[in-house]
């Protein structure tokens, strides 16, 4: 693990900010007290982590309940063996991790994913393998519009949406300017629907694409400006997301938009690098529980971490959705037949079941299905920057776009409405 | 004539190594050592290319990553767009690599030595910029071929629809190009590039048409190339911008040179070093960063010791070991 | 003949240049949004001038083309980063970013350089790339992803120009890119150190015989390119972003602004440097083109190189 001062930084005003109840045991699985020692399950995880991002944080929060886990009975006795590989950002290197765990080793299945290619590659190996995939740190579309595939997070499309909604509604938007990265599986698929949205609501949307190689935001921040747009949508990851806000702070652009973010700017290290310019005017929305909440899963999820996590475990929205993704997962497991545990097709076919499982760190229930499509997670939060932290200003709601009719038919059906 | 058949020691053992690579490897690896060894080979073909222009010609091409992905473009625009057989396929992007090469070469061509390589440094990051604005095709409609969702499934060739037969697809193309480098350097045009590699002026004298063999060969560096990305967008099924950077294009380069340019074990080792080496030490645990830097210093050590690259080193080694035992005997 | 084709160039460069602003600006939405390109882009465009001449500077003494530049200049900007971080006085952490961006490129300069210097100008080339992946790598080891920025007091000055509000740090960069040819050309004419340096870039070989101490000016020239590396990967961070993979291969546009003052003439560096800044920020205006704009510095250095080559002279002869 990497030395980071900023990391531990952040950590140490997590942990603060959530005062004593962080130092309550942490609940895992069936919770024995009981190590596992039988025969070990395998579970593979994919993480992005080199230039140009560290996606790490949610296969480490999967990796410290996995060893709560075991620690506590392990599946019907049987430990978890979790193993991680890394895609380096690499396509080469992502189609080699799922050979090695999909194809070489016998897994069960594949929890906390977080890259932002991976997906993209392996979508046909999981689906030929018959492997389901519990993702949780997921940028592109193939996480949400293929059938192994299934992410805890959001991912740009409802993030976005749920920002959208949230200036149309209380920001009083007309006009958005949608500033996406220029790939088609993530900036012009989720800012195109983004569009879709603000038409159905009698106003529009204009993309602003950035090159992703393009090392200058300034131009594209002056197509937004020339767009007529009474709202800036910034579809960025936190990096570019926070030259935006400075090359926008030199141009004094701030009392002239409405500034709104899908959940990459909600990083906890972001307000103090904003500075106090932009604080009480960016909304950003927060696909999980904000981080300052303590219901019983963000209590847990800490006190997991604290117990079989490193020290550095990023505490961030993809480290709760990856402890999220295990834990549903372990939950699914202790449901079947202890007999059936160790067989991929019924452990998918289990996956597939899940239905109606809740947690206080989403808005909405957890649920899989069999579809070629999922996306449970299309609730959110939406809050603002302020000094030193953020605020909430939307509790859980739910989004509402023409793009979820069909996950909307999906829950009706399986009872969830 | 009887000269152009002939097999020496080296080219003995690169059959040898071939017929190990074709043969055993695919029985004995994984599904993970398949996927890292098909990518390995892949490059090998595209650092043939490279390794061979500036070994017989001295010139320096910086965008050769950017030509397999020009390559890999053509392969998956046309297996989405067309029904035509893998093979097809394969010799059509080579050659469509091939004259967008000769399209990049040709104006290019009166320049020497730094600038050239600069100027198709250039190249490489314009097509950098090309492939992450556009995007590789996935069975999209339009010119660009890009859908947005899941991508269509790829069509391997018939041949080799397993990994295990893919690589020794690969492999047999690799040698198939490493084959076609050693006829050309057998041939006519070999005798030209050795001239035009002393002297132009000299080559010019003696009626060699300089213009044309350069162009040749820059033609094979690019059929090569455009062969290997096309390979390459067989092996994943899809390729992303992320793999055709203008750096790696560069690193290529370097990577020949580190190899041993004159030598065909030296593609071999360049290749491993890049596609190999990367996940060998990620398997020992070592950090994907620090593994940059092992690389990178692996890399300086190799340019500052071994002036004929490393397959120079080997080849010395070798021969210094035969003659001290001949000496012995004697 | 010599100063008539000298004259043609720059004559050349005024009417594309007139051209390539008249077409793209001729859509334009409202005409205070090509003022507003314009100055954006020449921002970017010192950005591009700064590493270029740091570039040219050092391979003119050296030989070596330093592909480095860009990770010296990102490991200094992270080490100002971390010192602002802890709370140390801004100014000081400024002069550490100088400091580790020099220390990083002297190394090269002293400890590897002098090893490659029989190979080939493209290998010492390529062997740098090498070495900024050294320097990435650690980099990014020490310090994970995570956004971040860095604030110069001078972000908070700021004028209007053509409809634009520009900080004095976007000013700064500016002259100081102008500045710094204007000092490096009175160096290179007036001081002793200067007049080696050039004869160095003349002839190696009978420099050395000549008795020149190539060892001294060579270091001289390493320290120069290292504290350009150290400026412009602070005044990157500042204007455009904080993240070293993306201020290390900032080298290669850089490189494309040397090419343009065939990597000897530093005022048409500056000059192809700021053109690059100003077309590719401007394309934005062009809808087909808006998408490719960051190709713009690639495209054009190969045209300016072509142009240079037109004619059947090989005027690169001799060694290179």
């Amino acid at each position: 693990m990497k030395p980071d001062l900023k990391q531990l930084g952040a950590a140490a005003v997590a942990v603060l900010a959530l005062g004593s109840p962080a130092f309550a045991a942490a609940e895992c699985g069936a919770n024995t007290g009981e190590p596992a020692t039988g025969e070990p399950i395998f579970v593979g995880g994919i993480h992005g982590n080199a230039a140009p991002g560290d996606w790490t944080s949610s296969t480490d929060s999967a990796a410290a309940y996995f060893a709560c886990v075991n620690a506590n009975g392990g599946i019907h006795g049987r430990p978890i063996e979790y193993l991680v590989e890394n895609d380096q950002w690499n396509p080469e290197a992502a189609a080699q991790a799922a050979a090695r765990l999909v194809n070489d080793t016998d897994t069960v299945a594949m929890v906390g994913n977080g890259s932002f290619i991976e997906m993209a590659v392996n979508a046909g190996t999981y689906e030929a393998a018959d492997i389901m995939v519990m993702a949780s740190a997921c940028a592109i579309s193939e996480c949400f519009e293929t059938p192994n595939l299934v992410s805890t997070n959001q991912g740009p499309l409802p993030s976005n949406l749920g920002a959208a909604q949230y200036a149309q509604e209380e920001l009083g938007a007309e006009h958005i300017a949608c500033m996406g990265l220029n790939i088609p599986n993530n900036g012009i698929w989720s800012c195109n629907a983004v569009a879709e949205f603000m038409e159905s609501r009698g106003g529009q949307s204009t993309p602003v694409l950035i090159n992703p190689g393009a090392p200058d935001v300034n131009s594209a921040l002056l197509e937004a400006l020339a767009s007529g747009a009474d709202t800036i949508l910034i579809n960025q990851p936190a990096g570019i997301a926070l030259a935006i806000l400075s090359a926008a702070e030199e141009q004094d652009l701030r009392d002239m938009f409405n500034w709104i973010a899908p959940t990459p700017l909600y990083d906890l290290s972001v307000p103090d690098q904003l500075g106090s310019y932009w604080h009480g005017h960016v909304f950003v929305n927060a696909e999980l529980a904000p981080l300052n909440l303590e219901g019983p899963d963000a209590l847990n999820w800490v006190a997991v971490l604290d117990e079989f996590g490193n020290e550095d475990d990023p505490r961030d929205t993809f480290g709760q959705a990856g402890y999220l993704s295990a834990r549903f997962f372990v939950k699914a497991m202790l449901e079947m037949d202890p007999a059936d545990v160790g067989d991929r097709a019924k452990v998918s076919e289990a996956i597939r079941g899940i239905s109606g499982y809740t947690s206080d760190l989403m808005c909405g229930p957890y649920y899989v299905g069999d579809a070629d499509f999922h996306m449970p997670n299309h609730a959110g939060y939406m809050v603002q920057i302020v000094e030193g932290g953020f605020e909430i200003v939307r509790d859980c709601y739910e989004y509402d776009s023409p793009y979820f009719e069909r996950h909307i038919a999906i829950e009706t059906e399986l009872g969830l409405r | 004539m009887r000269g152009l058949f002939h097999v020496t020691p080296s080219g003995w053992s690169g059959l040898g190594f071939a017929a190990f690579v074709i043969l055993l490897v695919p029985e004995l690896a994984g599904s993970y050592w398949l996927s890292v060894f098909t990518s390995a080979a892949c490059f090998t073909l595209a650092i043939a290319g490279v390794a061979f222009l500036y070994a017989r010609l001295g010139l320096v091409s910086l965008t050769q990553v950017g030509l397999m992905g020009v390559g890999g473009w053509v392969m998956l625009r046309l297996n989405h767009g067309t029904d035509l057989p893998f093979e097809v396929n394969l010799v059509l992007s080579a050659l469509a690599t091939m004259v967008f090469g000769w399209i990049l070469a040709l104006p290019a061509l009166r320049l020497r030595g730094l600038y050239l390589a600069l100027v198709t440094l250039m190249a490489a990051g314009g097509l950098e910029i090309v492939f992450a604005t556009f995007q590789f095709p996935n069975g999209g409609e339009g010119f660009w071929g890009v859908t947005i969702g899941s991508s269509e499934p790829f069509r391997r060739p018939a041949l080799a629809q397993s990994p295990e037969a893919y690589l020794r697809y690969v492999a047999i193309c690799a040698l198939l190009g490493f084959l076609l480098i050693e006829l050309h350097r057998r041939l006519q045009p070999g005798r030209a590039w050795a001239m035009i590699r002393r002297s132009e002026a000299a080559a010019m004298a003696a009626g060699v048409n300089v213009t044309l063999y350069k162009t040749w060969a820059f033609g094979i560096c690019g059929l090569l190339g455009g062969a290997a990305g096309a390979l390459l967008a067989g092996s994943l099924g899809l390729l992303d911008d992320g793999t055709f950077r203008a750096s790696e294009s560069v690193m290529v380069f370097a990577l020949a040179v580190v190899g041993g340019a004159r030598y065909w074990q030296g593609a071999v080792i360049a290749a491993a070093l890049y596609k190999i080496l990367p996940p060998l030490l990620s398997t020992w645990g070592v950090d994907a960063d620090l593994a940059f830097v092992i690389f990178g210093a692996g890399l300086l050590h190799a340019v500052i010791t071994a002036p004929d690259g490393i397959a120079g080193q080997l080849r010395g080694a070798i021969v210094a070991r035969f003659a001290r035992k001949e000496r012995a005997d004697a | 003949m010599a100063n008539l084709s000298k004259y043609s160039n720059w004559l050349a460069w005024a009417v594309a240049m007139t051209l390539i602003i008249g077409v793209l600006s001729w859509d334009a939405p409202r005409p205070q949004m090509v003022g507003l390109f314009i100055a954006s882009g020449l921002a970017v465009g010192s950005l591009y001038a700064l590493g270029g001449i740091g570039i040219v500077v050092l391979y003119r003494a050296t030989g070596v083309l330093n592909f480095a530049g860009g990770a010296a200049g990102a490991a200094g900007a992270m080490t100002a980063w971390q010192l602002v971080d802890w709370g140390i006085w801004p100014p000081i952490s400024w002069l550490g970013c100088l400091a580790v961006s020099l220390a990083i490129t002297l190394f090269y300069g002293r400890l590897i350089a002098p090893r490659l210097a029989w190979r080939d100008t493209v290998v010492k080339a390529v062997a740098t790339l090498g070495f900024a992946l050294i320097v990435l790598g650690l980099v990014s080891f020490i310090w994970a992803d995570d956004p971040r920025s860095i604030e110069l007091p001078t972000d908070a000055i700021g004028v209007r120009i053509l409809g634009m509000r520009v900080t004095a740090t976007r000013l700064l960069v500016f002259f100081a890119s102008v500045a710094i040819v204007i000092g490096i050309w009175a160096f290179l004419t007036y001081t002793r150190i200067g007049l080696q340096m050039r004869s160095l870039a003349n002839d190696r070989d009978l420099s050395a015989l000549l008795g020149i101490p190539i060892l001294k000016v060579e270091t001289i020239a390493w320290t120069i390119a290292g504290v350009l590396a150290g400026f412009t990967g602070l005044m990157f961070a500042d204007l455009i972003r904080l993240e070293p993979v993306v201020i290390t291969f900032m080298v290669i546009p850089s490189i494309a602004a040397a090419i343009c003052g065939r990597l000897e003439n530093l005022t048409a560096v500056l000059i192809g440097g700021l053109s690059m800044g100003v077309i590719e920020n401007l394309l934005t205006l062009s809808a087909p083109l808006r998408g490719v704009r960051p190709i713009a510095p690639f495209v054009i250095a190969a045209v300016v190189l072509l142009w240079l080559q037109r004619g059947q002279r090989l005027s690169f002869g001799g060694r290179d």
